[in-house]
């Protein structure tokens, strides 16, 4: 049975057209990562189906109602952080616990539960505002963990975490699914969508290329990837680099550059000599099986930060 | 109702816990009865002291009514906006009417607080008032105006104006400006001609000088603002600032494109 089943989805904001048909169906109990750059569409897309957007035209459906009247099976967590710093992270829980119509005496059963459940009974009468950036996600994400909600929506949820906090996020996250809750991951970030079982690759708007994590890698992305780090970045060495990958390409990668080739092996130390003989020191250097942020690039020759050469 | 008084206490907890917020709705109207109830009495006759005292305490009242209403209903509505609280309210099976019932009854808390506050702390600093039974629920009837068209202008605010610091400082600008210019901070007497005509027409000048008028004396006013025209231009302005308020907010509050 499909949690949610989008078929020929357009948007439009005045002539910018930022979903350009889309379809997209996500099973029950399914963990569905939809990846991205920033403005390819995917926080709309996950805006609709939450009902806060409408839609130009196509089909949206979530358990087979219009997302406007299936509100009650929704849990849609928004990329910034809403709660409410004043309040403490019980008082934020019982907030959206009345709001959807609690009683007192079971919003505060609930929502001891559910602070338990996302770890956060010690710190429930601390104000919000005193929450480290992972709490407070945790806190939110608590927000839609109510008893009816079953497919539960997540506008990245990680962009703002350390690693250790990313950890235990997607810890949570497994404890959700195990109570057959369906998830929408919305992501920028290829480790997280490497977790779903299924992942969505949106670009201008449109799907290009949907599967799990593995077909994807097998299918769009069989070169070798060489993740390099020099003491400084410039132009010259993008120039440099730009010879030994396929296409030219080069992708900018947190603090290096990113390149693809089919026989990565063999020209690493020519890499490391050709910097070295531009006047670049290599300060890392290494080779990698390709990731879900390499078949995106496979796909669109731009790479999901920023697209360089 | 759950609804409501999920929103009526979010928004009471979350004003009641912003310095800013009371410090502007209730201690700068407090400091302000202090300094001009010491500074501004001149060379009146001792016996008329008190009263001018009561209607500065009375002003100071009705602006701390004002930004209550103009600057931290809109800081409230566009603080949800920014912080995606809106977009998660949208998301959820709510009542857009619920959560603005809700927030007005919080500003209507906290405004009346304020009132009491301030016109406590006008008493204790030597303020006197006149009236009695019939004059002070009319007085009331005229805080409940100001209360309507200070909200309104906030419902206003929050709804046009997305950014957050833009929502609080039109509100506050406002606030200022029109006290400023319709004889809230100084005699409606030293006003020049177009300021007074409008502050008959302001309906938060216009119930000022009725409250005065009501509570410290006819002789604190320099015009009558209890003619029935002008009573009925001051109650018509005030619900109509409110309707248009509310009507952009229902219509736009609560939409993100």
């Amino acid at each position: 049975m499909f949690a949610v089943h989008v078929e020929n989805l357009v948007k439009t904001y005045g002539n910018r057209c930022v979903l350009d048909g889309v379809n997209l169906s996500v099973l029950e109990g399914q963990f569905y990562a939809l990846m991205g750059p920033n403005g390819s569409g995917k926080t709309t897309l996950a805006s609709i189906i939450a009902a806060v957007r409408t839609p130009d035209s196509g089909i949206v459906e979530v358990y087979g109602s219009k997302p406007a009247q299936a509100k009650e099976l929704i849990g849609y967590i928004p990329q910034e952080n809403f709660s409410s710093p004043k309040l403490s992270g019980k008082e934020n829980l019982m907030y959206f616990a009345s709001l959807l119509g609690y009683s007192r005496i079971e919003a505060n059963r609930l929502v001891t539960e559910m602070l338990k459940s996302v770890g956060l009974s010690e710190e429930a009468d601390k104000r919000v505002a005193k929450y480290s950036g992972g709490m407070r996600k945790r806190l939110e994400v608590a927000t839609a963990t109510f008893p009816d909600i079953r497919v539960l929506i997540l506008d990245e949820p990680t962009t703002e975490l350390d690693p250790a906090a990313r950890r235990t996020f997607f810890g949570m996250i497994q404890e959700i699914m195990n109570k057959k809750t369906t998830i929408i991951l919305i992501t920028h970030i290829g480790s997280d969508a490497e977790l779903a079982s299924k992942v969505g690759l949106v670009d201008n708007g449109r799907m290009i290329a949907e599967g799990t994590p593995d077909e994807l890698k097998r299918k769009h992305a069989v070169e070798d990837v060489i993740t390099v780090e020099t003491a400084a970045k410039a132009d010259n060495v993008v120039r440099v680099l730009s010879n030994f990958s396929k296409n030219g390409k080069v992708a900018e990668s947190g603090a290096g550059y990113r390149i693809y080739s089919q026989n990565g092996g063999k020209i690493l130390a020519d890499v490391v000599r050709s910097l070295d003989q531009a006047g670049y020191k290599v300060m890392r250097i290494e080779m990698a099986r390709p990731t879900l942020e390499d078949v995106f690039f496979r796909l669109t020759e731009r790479s999901l930060q920023e697209e360089i050469g | 109702m759950r609804q409501i008084s999920a929103a009526y206490n979010k928004a009471v907890k979350e004003l009641l816990r912003e310095k800013a917020a009371l410090f502007w709705t209730i201690a700068w109207p407090i400091i302000w009865v202090v300094i001009g109830s010491f500074s501004f009495t001149g060379s009146a006759p001792q016996e008329v002291i008190p009263y001018i005292k009561g209607s500065i305490t009375i002003s100071m009242m009705v602006f701390a009514l004002m930004i209550a209403g103009m600057s931290n209903l809109p800081a409230s509505i566009a603080g949800d906006r920014a912080n995606g609280l809106l977009a998660k309210l949208m998301s959820m099976p709510i009542r857009p009417y619920r959560d603005f019932i809700g927030r007005i009854s919080a500003v209507i808390t906290l405004s009346l607080l304020a009132a009491a506050l301030v016109i406590v702390i006008g008493i204790a600093v030597g303020a006197r008032f006149t009236g009695a039974g019939i004059e002070i629920a009319q007085a009331i009837g005229f805080i409940f105006l100001v209360i309507c068209a200070s909200a309104g202008v906030g419902l206003m605010a929050g709804t046009l104006i997305k950014n957050l610091q833009g929502a609080i400082m039109t509100g506050v600008g406002i606030a200022v400006i029109t006290s400023a210019i319709s004889g809230l901070f100084a005699p409606y007497e030293v006003l020049p001609a177009p300021l007074q005509m409008f502050a008959r027409i302001y309906p938060i000048s216009s119930a000022q000088a009725s409250i005065v008028n009501l509570l410290a004396g006819p002789d604190m006013v320099a015009y009558n603002p209890l003619t029935s025209s002008q009573i009925a231009l001051t109650i018509a302005l005030s619900f109509v600032l409110l309707i248009i308020g509310t009507v952009l907010y229902s219509r736009l509050g609560w939409k993100l494109e």
